[in-house]
Protein backbone atom coordinates (compact mmCIF):
# COMPACT_ATOMS: atom_id res chain seq x y z
CA UNK A 1 0.00 0.00 0.00
CA UNK A 2 1.59 3.13 -0.85
CA UNK A 3 1.40 6.04 1.42
CA UNK A 4 -2.05 7.76 1.42
CA UNK A 5 -1.75 10.05 3.95
CA UNK A 6 0.71 12.13 1.94
CA UNK A 7 -0.02 16.03 2.06
CA UNK A 8 -1.58 17.17 -1.10
CA UNK A 9 -3.59 20.25 -0.23
CA UNK A 10 -2.58 22.37 2.90
CA UNK A 11 -4.82 25.83 3.52
CA UNK A 12 -3.30 28.98 3.50
CA UNK A 13 -0.29 27.56 1.66
CA UNK A 14 0.25 27.63 -2.01
CA UNK A 15 -0.68 24.16 -1.85
CA UNK A 16 -4.08 24.82 -1.28
CA UNK A 17 -4.41 25.87 -4.90
CA UNK A 18 -1.40 24.18 -6.72
CA UNK A 19 -2.03 20.56 -5.39
CA UNK A 20 1.34 18.50 -4.46
CA UNK A 21 0.50 15.95 -7.28
CA UNK A 22 3.35 16.67 -9.61
CA UNK A 23 5.47 14.36 -6.56
CA UNK A 24 4.01 11.55 -6.60
CA UNK A 25 3.17 8.35 -9.05
CA UNK A 26 -0.77 7.84 -9.25
CA UNK A 27 -1.63 7.23 -5.28
CA UNK A 28 -5.02 5.48 -5.36
CA UNK A 29 -7.84 8.08 -4.30
CA UNK A 30 -10.33 6.68 -2.29
CA UNK A 31 -14.45 6.72 -1.98
CA UNK A 32 -17.42 5.72 -0.05
CA UNK A 33 -20.35 5.16 -2.57
CA UNK A 34 -23.69 5.32 -0.64
CA UNK A 35 -26.73 3.73 -1.61
CA UNK A 36 -29.67 5.67 -0.85
CA UNK A 37 -31.88 3.10 -1.77
CA UNK A 38 -30.56 0.40 0.31
CA UNK A 39 -30.81 2.40 3.56
CA UNK A 40 -32.85 0.79 5.82
CA UNK A 41 -32.92 3.90 8.50
CA UNK A 42 -31.07 2.01 11.51
CA UNK A 43 -28.58 4.59 12.42
CA UNK A 44 -26.02 2.19 13.26
CA UNK A 45 -23.49 3.82 10.96
CA UNK A 46 -24.65 6.94 13.47
CA UNK A 47 -23.39 5.01 16.79
CA UNK A 48 -20.39 3.41 14.81
CA UNK A 49 -19.29 6.89 14.32
CA UNK A 50 -19.42 8.30 17.81
CA UNK A 51 -17.94 5.14 19.17
CA UNK A 52 -15.18 4.77 16.93
CA UNK A 53 -14.23 8.59 17.06
CA UNK A 54 -15.13 8.54 20.57
CA UNK A 55 -17.46 11.28 20.54
CA UNK A 56 -19.32 12.41 23.38
CA UNK A 57 -23.27 11.42 23.47
CA UNK A 58 -25.59 14.15 23.40
CA UNK A 59 -28.81 14.10 25.14
CA UNK A 60 -31.74 13.97 22.28
CA UNK A 61 -35.57 14.78 22.36
CA UNK A 62 -38.16 13.41 20.11
CA UNK A 63 -38.71 16.33 17.64
CA UNK A 64 -41.44 14.94 15.81
CA UNK A 65 -39.34 13.08 13.37
CA UNK A 66 -37.14 9.38 13.65
CA UNK A 67 -34.30 11.50 12.69
CA UNK A 68 -31.47 11.21 15.79
CA UNK A 69 -30.70 14.72 16.19
CA UNK A 70 -32.06 18.32 14.56
CA UNK A 71 -28.20 18.51 13.16
CA UNK A 72 -25.23 17.72 12.92
CA UNK A 73 -22.87 19.58 16.11
CA UNK A 74 -19.02 19.78 17.04
CA UNK A 75 -19.45 16.00 18.41
CA UNK A 76 -21.78 14.61 16.02
CA UNK A 77 -20.14 14.27 12.61
CA UNK A 78 -22.69 12.24 11.14
CA UNK A 79 -26.58 12.50 10.49
CA UNK A 80 -29.47 10.03 8.88
CA UNK A 81 -31.57 13.09 7.56
CA UNK A 82 -35.27 11.65 7.71
CA UNK A 83 -36.02 13.61 4.76
CA UNK A 84 -40.20 12.93 4.95
CA UNK A 85 -40.91 13.40 1.21
CA UNK A 86 -44.86 12.66 -0.56
CA UNK A 87 -44.96 10.83 -4.02
CA UNK A 88 -47.75 10.20 -5.79
CA UNK A 89 -49.97 9.98 -2.15
CA UNK A 90 -46.96 8.14 -0.76
CA UNK A 91 -44.88 8.78 2.18
CA UNK A 92 -41.10 8.49 1.24
CA UNK A 93 -38.17 8.90 3.56
CA UNK A 94 -35.35 10.34 1.36
CA UNK A 95 -32.63 9.55 3.85
CA UNK A 96 -29.61 11.45 3.74
CA UNK A 97 -26.05 10.44 5.31
CA UNK A 98 -25.47 13.93 6.11
CA UNK A 99 -21.81 14.06 6.78
CA UNK A 100 -18.37 16.00 4.83
CA UNK A 101 -18.76 14.60 1.48
CA UNK A 102 -14.42 15.31 1.14
CA UNK A 103 -14.63 17.29 -2.12
CA UNK A 104 -11.92 17.02 -4.44
CA UNK A 105 -11.77 21.06 -4.48
CA UNK A 106 -12.68 21.43 -1.04
CA UNK A 107 -14.44 25.17 0.01
CA UNK A 108 -13.24 24.78 3.46
CA UNK A 109 -9.63 24.40 2.86
CA UNK A 110 -9.73 27.32 0.48
CA UNK A 111 -11.60 29.25 2.43
CA UNK A 112 -8.76 29.02 5.31
CA UNK A 113 -6.50 31.09 6.30
CA UNK A 114 -4.93 29.61 9.08
CA UNK A 115 -1.84 27.86 7.66
CA UNK A 116 -2.17 23.98 7.94
CA UNK A 117 -5.43 23.92 9.56
CA UNK A 118 -7.09 21.78 6.73
CA UNK A 119 -5.34 19.89 5.04
CA UNK A 120 -6.21 17.23 2.20
CA UNK A 121 -4.04 13.62 1.73
CA UNK A 122 -3.24 11.80 -1.89
CA UNK A 123 -6.00 9.38 -0.76
CA UNK A 124 -8.70 12.15 -0.95
CA UNK A 125 -10.13 12.73 2.95
CA UNK A 126 -10.13 16.17 3.84
CA UNK A 127 -9.19 16.28 7.69
CA UNK A 128 -8.63 19.36 10.27
CA UNK A 129 -5.72 20.07 12.35
CA UNK A 130 -7.39 21.49 15.15
CA UNK A 131 -4.27 22.73 16.54
CA UNK A 132 -4.11 25.15 14.14
CA UNK A 133 -7.49 26.46 13.95
CA UNK A 134 -8.08 30.12 14.70
CA UNK A 135 -11.63 29.95 14.82
CA UNK A 136 -12.86 32.40 12.50
CA UNK A 137 -15.02 29.63 10.73
CA UNK A 138 -14.27 30.89 7.68
CA UNK A 139 -14.40 27.29 6.15
CA UNK A 140 -18.44 26.47 7.40
CA UNK A 141 -19.29 29.54 4.76
CA UNK A 142 -16.54 27.77 2.46
CA UNK A 143 -18.55 24.68 2.45
CA UNK A 144 -21.07 24.29 0.43
CA UNK A 145 -22.63 21.46 1.98
CA UNK A 146 -22.94 23.57 5.33
CA UNK A 147 -21.27 20.55 7.45
CA UNK A 148 -18.44 21.79 9.79
CA UNK A 149 -19.32 23.12 13.29
CA UNK A 150 -17.89 25.21 15.37
CA UNK A 151 -16.74 24.19 19.28
CA UNK A 152 -17.62 27.23 21.59
CA UNK A 153 -16.36 25.42 24.30
CA UNK A 154 -12.91 25.26 22.04
CA UNK A 155 -13.53 27.88 19.81
CA UNK A 156 -12.50 24.92 16.79
CA UNK A 157 -14.09 23.77 14.12
CA UNK A 158 -14.63 19.83 13.89
CA UNK A 159 -16.34 17.55 11.20
CA UNK A 160 -15.73 13.84 9.63
CA UNK A 161 -12.54 12.40 9.29
CA UNK A 162 -13.41 9.63 7.25
CA UNK A 163 -11.95 7.37 10.00
CA UNK A 164 -8.82 8.70 8.62
CA UNK A 165 -6.81 6.34 11.27
CA UNK A 166 -8.60 3.55 10.35
CA UNK A 167 -8.03 3.96 6.51
CA UNK A 168 -3.90 4.59 7.25
CA UNK A 169 -4.10 0.71 8.99
CA UNK A 170 -5.65 -0.36 5.68
CA UNK A 171 -9.53 -0.44 7.14
CA UNK A 172 -12.47 1.02 6.17
CA UNK A 173 -14.32 3.79 8.17
CA UNK A 174 -16.58 2.65 11.08
CA UNK A 175 -19.95 3.54 9.50
CA UNK A 176 -18.95 1.14 6.21
CA UNK A 177 -18.01 -1.58 8.42
CA UNK A 178 -21.24 -1.48 10.69
CA UNK A 179 -23.51 -0.88 7.75
CA UNK A 180 -26.20 -4.24 8.12
CA UNK A 181 -26.83 -3.61 4.94
CA UNK A 182 -24.49 -3.10 2.68
CA UNK A 183 -25.72 0.14 1.87
CA UNK A 184 -22.04 1.87 1.84
CA UNK A 185 -19.24 0.67 0.15
CA UNK A 186 -15.63 1.64 0.37
CA UNK A 187 -12.75 1.21 -2.25
CA UNK A 188 -10.53 3.12 -4.66
CA UNK A 189 -12.68 6.10 -6.22
CA UNK A 190 -12.81 4.22 -9.45
CA UNK A 191 -14.65 0.91 -8.25
CA UNK A 192 -16.40 3.05 -6.78
CA UNK A 193 -18.13 4.54 -9.64
CA UNK A 194 -17.86 1.42 -11.31
CA UNK A 195 -20.05 0.27 -8.85
CA UNK A 196 -22.65 3.47 -9.08
CA UNK A 197 -22.99 2.56 -12.78
CA UNK A 198 -23.87 -1.16 -11.78
CA UNK A 199 -26.25 0.31 -8.95
CA UNK A 200 -27.94 2.20 -11.55
CA UNK A 201 -28.67 -0.29 -13.83
CA UNK A 202 -30.28 -2.06 -11.39
CA UNK A 203 -32.03 0.64 -10.01
CA UNK A 204 -32.86 1.93 -14.01
CA UNK A 205 -34.24 -2.12 -14.40
CA UNK A 206 -37.24 -2.10 -11.06
CA UNK A 207 -38.44 1.20 -12.54
CA UNK A 208 -36.18 4.04 -11.00
CA UNK A 209 -35.44 5.19 -14.28
CA UNK A 210 -34.27 8.72 -12.98
CA UNK A 211 -31.71 6.86 -10.66
CA UNK A 212 -28.45 8.55 -10.79
CA UNK A 213 -24.73 9.30 -8.59
CA UNK A 214 -24.25 12.48 -6.70
CA UNK A 215 -20.15 13.13 -7.55
CA UNK A 216 -20.68 17.04 -8.21
CA UNK A 217 -18.79 18.71 -10.81
CA UNK A 218 -18.53 21.96 -9.15
CA UNK A 219 -16.36 20.65 -6.02
CA UNK A 220 -14.26 18.68 -8.75
CA UNK A 221 -16.12 14.96 -7.31
CA UNK A 222 -16.42 13.74 -4.36
CA UNK A 223 -14.66 11.39 -1.77
CA UNK A 224 -18.72 9.95 -0.39
CA UNK A 225 -20.80 9.69 -3.03
CA UNK A 226 -24.28 8.98 -3.18
CA UNK A 227 -26.41 6.46 -5.45
CA UNK A 228 -29.46 8.58 -5.32
CA UNK A 229 -32.56 6.59 -6.57
CA UNK A 230 -34.80 9.98 -7.47
CA UNK A 231 -32.05 11.26 -9.24
CA UNK A 232 -34.55 13.89 -10.17
CA UNK A 233 -35.62 15.09 -6.83
CA UNK A 234 -31.86 16.24 -5.17
CA UNK A 235 -33.77 19.23 -3.32
CA UNK A 236 -35.93 16.49 -1.59
CA UNK A 237 -32.37 14.68 -0.43
CA UNK A 238 -31.04 17.98 0.79
CA UNK A 239 -28.35 17.37 -1.61
CA UNK A 240 -27.80 20.65 -3.60
CA UNK A 241 -28.24 20.62 -6.85
CA UNK A 242 -25.34 22.54 -8.32
CA UNK A 243 -22.79 23.28 -5.12
CA UNK A 244 -19.47 25.15 -5.71
CA UNK A 245 -15.67 25.43 -3.58
CA UNK A 246 -15.70 28.76 -5.87
CA UNK A 247 -18.69 30.61 -4.91
CA UNK A 248 -18.63 34.76 -7.24
CA UNK A 249 -17.98 36.62 -3.84
CA UNK A 250 -14.39 34.39 -3.25
CA UNK A 251 -13.26 34.53 -6.82
CA UNK A 252 -14.06 38.35 -6.30
CA UNK A 253 -11.84 38.19 -3.03
CA UNK A 254 -9.15 36.51 -4.98
CA UNK A 255 -9.24 39.31 -7.33
CA UNK A 256 -9.13 41.93 -4.75
CA UNK A 257 -6.60 40.76 -2.67
CA UNK A 258 -3.93 40.98 -5.82
CA UNK A 259 -5.38 43.93 -7.01
CA UNK A 260 -4.86 45.95 -2.97
CA UNK A 261 -1.11 44.17 -3.24
CA UNK A 262 -0.59 46.44 -6.77
CA UNK A 263 -2.50 49.44 -5.19
CA UNK A 264 -0.44 48.87 -2.40
CA UNK A 265 2.82 49.56 -4.09
CA UNK A 266 1.21 52.02 -6.53
CA UNK A 267 0.04 54.49 -3.59
CA UNK A 268 3.83 53.72 -1.88
CA UNK A 269 5.77 54.80 -4.69
CA UNK A 270 3.20 56.80 -5.94
CA UNK A 271 3.50 59.01 -2.48
CA UNK A 272 7.71 58.73 -2.64
CA UNK A 273 7.78 60.10 -6.39
CA UNK A 274 5.56 63.13 -5.18
CA UNK A 275 7.89 63.42 -2.67
CA UNK A 276 10.53 63.28 -4.92
CA UNK A 277 9.03 65.57 -7.52
CA UNK A 278 7.01 68.61 -5.29
CA UNK A 279 9.30 67.70 -1.28
CA UNK A 280 7.72 69.62 1.05
CA UNK A 281 5.70 72.83 1.87
CA UNK A 282 7.12 74.91 3.89
CA UNK A 283 4.76 77.47 5.14
CA UNK A 284 7.84 80.05 5.48
CA UNK A 285 8.72 79.83 1.70
CA UNK A 286 4.93 81.05 0.85
CA UNK A 287 4.94 84.44 2.62
CA UNK B 1 8.98 81.03 17.49
CA UNK B 2 6.47 82.49 19.78
CA UNK B 3 3.44 81.37 21.63
CA UNK B 4 1.71 84.31 20.35
CA UNK B 5 2.03 83.02 16.51
CA UNK B 6 0.16 79.38 17.90
CA UNK B 7 -3.54 78.90 16.89
CA UNK B 8 -5.49 75.96 18.81
CA UNK B 9 -6.48 73.19 16.21
CA UNK B 10 -8.31 70.57 17.85
CA UNK B 11 -9.66 70.35 21.45
CA UNK B 12 -8.40 67.34 23.72
CA UNK B 13 -11.56 64.91 23.34
CA UNK B 14 -11.05 65.55 19.39
CA UNK B 15 -7.21 64.57 19.67
CA UNK B 16 -8.06 61.21 22.03
CA UNK B 17 -10.96 60.45 19.44
CA UNK B 18 -8.80 60.67 16.36
CA UNK B 19 -5.90 59.23 18.48
CA UNK B 20 -8.57 55.76 19.28
CA UNK B 21 -9.29 55.81 15.84
CA UNK B 22 -6.44 55.72 14.16
CA UNK B 23 -4.53 53.42 16.66
CA UNK B 24 -7.71 50.20 16.42
CA UNK B 25 -7.76 50.76 12.42
CA UNK B 26 -3.65 50.21 12.60
CA UNK B 27 -4.23 47.27 14.81
CA UNK B 28 -7.36 45.81 12.56
CA UNK B 29 -4.89 46.10 9.61
CA UNK B 30 -2.39 43.79 11.12
CA UNK B 31 -4.38 41.77 12.23
CA UNK B 32 -6.89 41.56 9.07
CA UNK B 33 -3.84 41.60 6.90
CA UNK B 34 -2.75 38.19 8.46
CA UNK B 35 -5.97 36.94 7.85
CA UNK B 36 -6.08 37.86 4.45
CA UNK B 37 -2.31 36.65 3.34
CA UNK B 38 -0.82 33.18 4.70
CA UNK B 39 2.63 35.44 3.48
CA UNK B 40 1.27 37.97 6.35
CA UNK B 41 0.26 35.24 8.95
CA UNK B 42 3.07 35.47 11.13
CA UNK B 43 1.43 38.99 11.94
CA UNK B 44 -0.80 37.22 14.35
CA UNK B 45 2.21 36.64 16.60
CA UNK B 46 1.98 39.98 17.10
CA UNK B 47 -1.44 39.34 18.76
CA UNK B 48 -0.46 36.80 20.71
CA UNK B 49 -1.15 33.86 18.53
CA UNK B 50 -3.46 32.86 15.34
CA UNK B 51 -6.51 32.19 17.76
CA UNK B 52 -5.93 35.22 19.99
CA UNK B 53 -5.63 37.68 17.05
CA UNK B 54 -9.18 36.04 15.59
CA UNK B 55 -10.64 37.07 19.32
CA UNK B 56 -9.06 40.51 19.14
CA UNK B 57 -10.00 41.09 16.04
CA UNK B 58 -13.85 41.74 16.44
CA UNK B 59 -13.22 43.48 19.98
CA UNK B 60 -10.79 46.20 18.72
CA UNK B 61 -13.45 46.63 15.84
CA UNK B 62 -15.56 47.06 18.35
CA UNK B 63 -13.25 50.04 19.87
CA UNK B 64 -12.74 51.37 16.22
CA UNK B 65 -16.51 51.66 15.38
CA UNK B 66 -17.45 53.49 18.69
CA UNK B 67 -14.62 56.08 18.10
CA UNK B 68 -15.64 56.41 14.85
CA UNK B 69 -18.98 57.40 15.74
CA UNK B 70 -17.24 59.81 18.12
CA UNK B 71 -15.42 61.20 15.42
CA UNK B 72 -18.52 61.44 13.01
CA UNK B 73 -20.37 63.37 15.11
CA UNK B 74 -17.54 65.80 16.25
CA UNK B 75 -16.71 67.40 12.98
CA UNK B 76 -19.69 66.39 10.09
CA UNK B 77 -21.16 70.38 10.81
CA UNK B 78 -17.81 71.26 9.49
CA UNK B 79 -17.47 68.85 7.05
CA UNK B 80 -20.64 69.99 4.00
CA UNK B 81 -19.38 71.09 1.05
CA UNK B 82 -19.76 74.42 0.18
CA UNK B 83 -19.34 76.49 -3.35
CA UNK B 84 -15.99 76.80 -2.60
CA UNK B 85 -15.37 73.69 -1.86
CA UNK B 86 -16.10 72.66 -5.08
CA UNK B 87 -14.11 75.24 -6.31
CA UNK B 88 -11.45 73.64 -3.89
CA UNK B 89 -11.99 70.24 -5.91
CA UNK B 90 -11.51 71.95 -9.26
CA UNK B 91 -7.98 73.09 -8.15
CA UNK B 92 -6.89 70.16 -6.50
CA UNK B 93 -4.14 69.16 -8.84
CA UNK B 94 -2.81 72.77 -8.16
CA UNK B 95 -2.92 71.92 -4.19
CA UNK B 96 -1.13 68.82 -4.84
CA UNK B 97 1.42 70.12 -7.32
CA UNK B 98 2.38 72.89 -4.51
CA UNK B 99 0.72 76.05 -6.75
CA UNK B 100 -0.92 77.33 -3.50
CA UNK B 101 -1.30 80.94 -4.73
CA UNK B 102 -4.04 78.81 -7.40
CA UNK B 103 -5.91 77.29 -4.46
CA UNK B 104 -9.20 78.85 -3.61
CA UNK B 105 -9.14 79.80 0.28
CA UNK B 106 -10.08 77.08 2.01
CA UNK B 107 -12.24 76.68 5.33
CA UNK B 108 -11.11 74.87 8.40
CA UNK B 109 -11.51 72.16 6.62
CA UNK B 110 -10.19 71.87 2.72
CA UNK B 111 -12.58 69.89 0.41
CA UNK B 112 -10.11 67.27 0.41
CA UNK B 113 -10.02 66.64 3.69
CA UNK B 114 -14.08 66.78 3.85
CA UNK B 115 -14.19 64.23 0.50
CA UNK B 116 -11.90 62.30 3.14
CA UNK B 117 -14.35 62.38 5.83
CA UNK B 118 -17.41 61.29 4.05
CA UNK B 119 -15.67 58.38 2.19
CA UNK B 120 -13.78 57.25 5.16
CA UNK B 121 -17.25 57.19 7.12
CA UNK B 122 -19.22 55.15 4.48
CA UNK B 123 -16.43 52.79 4.45
CA UNK B 124 -16.06 52.65 8.10
CA UNK B 125 -19.96 52.08 8.22
CA UNK B 126 -19.52 48.85 5.88
CA UNK B 127 -16.48 47.67 7.50
CA UNK B 128 -18.54 47.50 11.05
CA UNK B 129 -21.56 45.82 9.48
CA UNK B 130 -19.75 43.04 7.65
CA UNK B 131 -17.25 42.50 10.89
CA UNK B 132 -20.28 42.35 12.79
CA UNK B 133 -21.86 39.51 10.71
CA UNK B 134 -18.40 37.83 10.28
CA UNK B 135 -17.92 37.85 14.54
CA UNK B 136 -20.44 35.62 14.51
CA UNK B 137 -20.87 33.84 11.62
CA UNK B 138 -23.01 31.26 12.93
CA UNK B 139 -26.04 33.33 12.83
CA UNK B 140 -26.15 34.12 9.26
CA UNK B 141 -26.34 32.31 5.38
CA UNK B 142 -23.03 31.17 4.28
CA UNK B 143 -24.10 33.32 1.10
CA UNK B 144 -24.48 36.50 2.72
CA UNK B 145 -21.16 35.54 4.50
CA UNK B 146 -19.53 35.02 1.60
CA UNK B 147 -20.45 38.46 0.31
CA UNK B 148 -19.84 40.18 3.78
CA UNK B 149 -16.13 38.74 3.44
CA UNK B 150 -15.87 40.47 -0.12
CA UNK B 151 -16.91 43.87 1.37
CA UNK B 152 -15.33 43.74 4.77
CA UNK B 153 -12.18 43.22 2.32
CA UNK B 154 -13.23 46.14 -0.37
CA UNK B 155 -13.92 48.99 2.53
CA UNK B 156 -10.85 47.69 4.48
CA UNK B 157 -8.73 48.17 1.53
CA UNK B 158 -10.28 51.48 0.30
CA UNK B 159 -9.80 52.91 4.08
CA UNK B 160 -6.07 51.28 4.18
CA UNK B 161 -4.86 53.16 1.11
CA UNK B 162 -6.70 56.89 1.78
CA UNK B 163 -4.89 56.00 5.27
CA UNK B 164 -1.50 56.03 3.56
CA UNK B 165 -2.32 59.37 1.45
CA UNK B 166 -3.67 60.51 4.66
CA UNK B 167 -0.48 59.90 6.40
CA UNK B 168 1.66 60.98 3.89
CA UNK B 169 0.54 64.76 3.78
CA UNK B 170 -0.24 65.17 7.30
CA UNK B 171 3.12 64.34 8.02
CA UNK B 172 5.58 64.34 5.08
CA UNK B 173 4.04 66.52 2.76
CA UNK B 174 3.14 69.74 4.60
CA UNK B 175 4.83 69.70 7.59
CA UNK B 176 3.05 71.57 10.56
CA UNK B 177 0.24 69.38 10.24
CA UNK B 178 0.57 66.93 12.33
CA UNK B 179 1.05 68.93 15.06
CA UNK B 180 -2.68 69.81 15.09
CA UNK B 181 -3.51 66.38 16.37
CA UNK B 182 -0.57 65.74 18.31
CA UNK B 183 -0.61 69.17 21.21
CA UNK B 184 -3.54 70.22 19.34
CA UNK B 185 -2.10 73.50 18.04
CA UNK B 186 -0.82 75.01 14.56
CA UNK B 187 0.92 77.92 13.91
CA UNK B 188 -0.84 81.04 12.32
CA UNK B 189 1.95 81.24 8.87
CA UNK B 190 0.18 77.05 8.88
CA UNK B 191 -3.09 78.30 9.21
CA UNK B 192 -2.67 81.09 6.68
CA UNK B 193 -1.48 78.98 3.77
CA UNK B 194 -3.68 75.78 4.26
CA UNK B 195 -7.03 77.41 5.74
CA UNK B 196 -6.87 80.80 5.00
CA UNK B 197 -10.41 81.67 5.75
CA UNK B 198 -10.45 79.41 9.22
CA UNK B 199 -7.53 81.70 9.85
CA UNK B 200 -9.45 84.82 8.97
CA UNK B 201 -12.48 83.42 11.53
CA UNK B 202 -9.89 82.91 14.25
CA UNK B 203 -8.19 85.96 14.10
CA UNK B 204 -11.29 88.44 14.21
Amino acid sequence: MSNNLAIRRMSATPSAFIPLDSLRSNAPEYAKLVDISKCIGCKGCEVACKEWNDLKVEPTANFGSFQSHEDLSSNTWLLMRFNEVEVDGDLLWMIKKDACLHCEDPGCLFACPAPGAIVQYTNGIVDFNQDKCIGCQYCVTGCPFDIPRFDKATKTVFKCNMCIDRVDAGLEPACVKTCPTNAISWGTKDDMLALADQKIETLNRRGYSKASVYNPAGVGGTHMMYVVPHGDRLDDYSLPTDPTASPAPMTGLSFLKRAAVFLFNFSVVGTALHFLRYGQTHVEEHE
Amino acid sequence: MSSESLLGRFTYVERVVHCVVGGSFVALLVTGLAFSYPSLFWLTALAGGGPAARVLHPWIGTVFGVSMVCMLSLWIRDMFLDRDDWRWLGAVKDYATQNHDKVPPAGKYNAGQKVFFWVQGVLAVVFVATGLLLWMPERFESGLLSVARLLHFASTMGGGLLLIVHVYLGTIAYPGTARGMIDGKVTRRWAALHHPRWHQDQSL
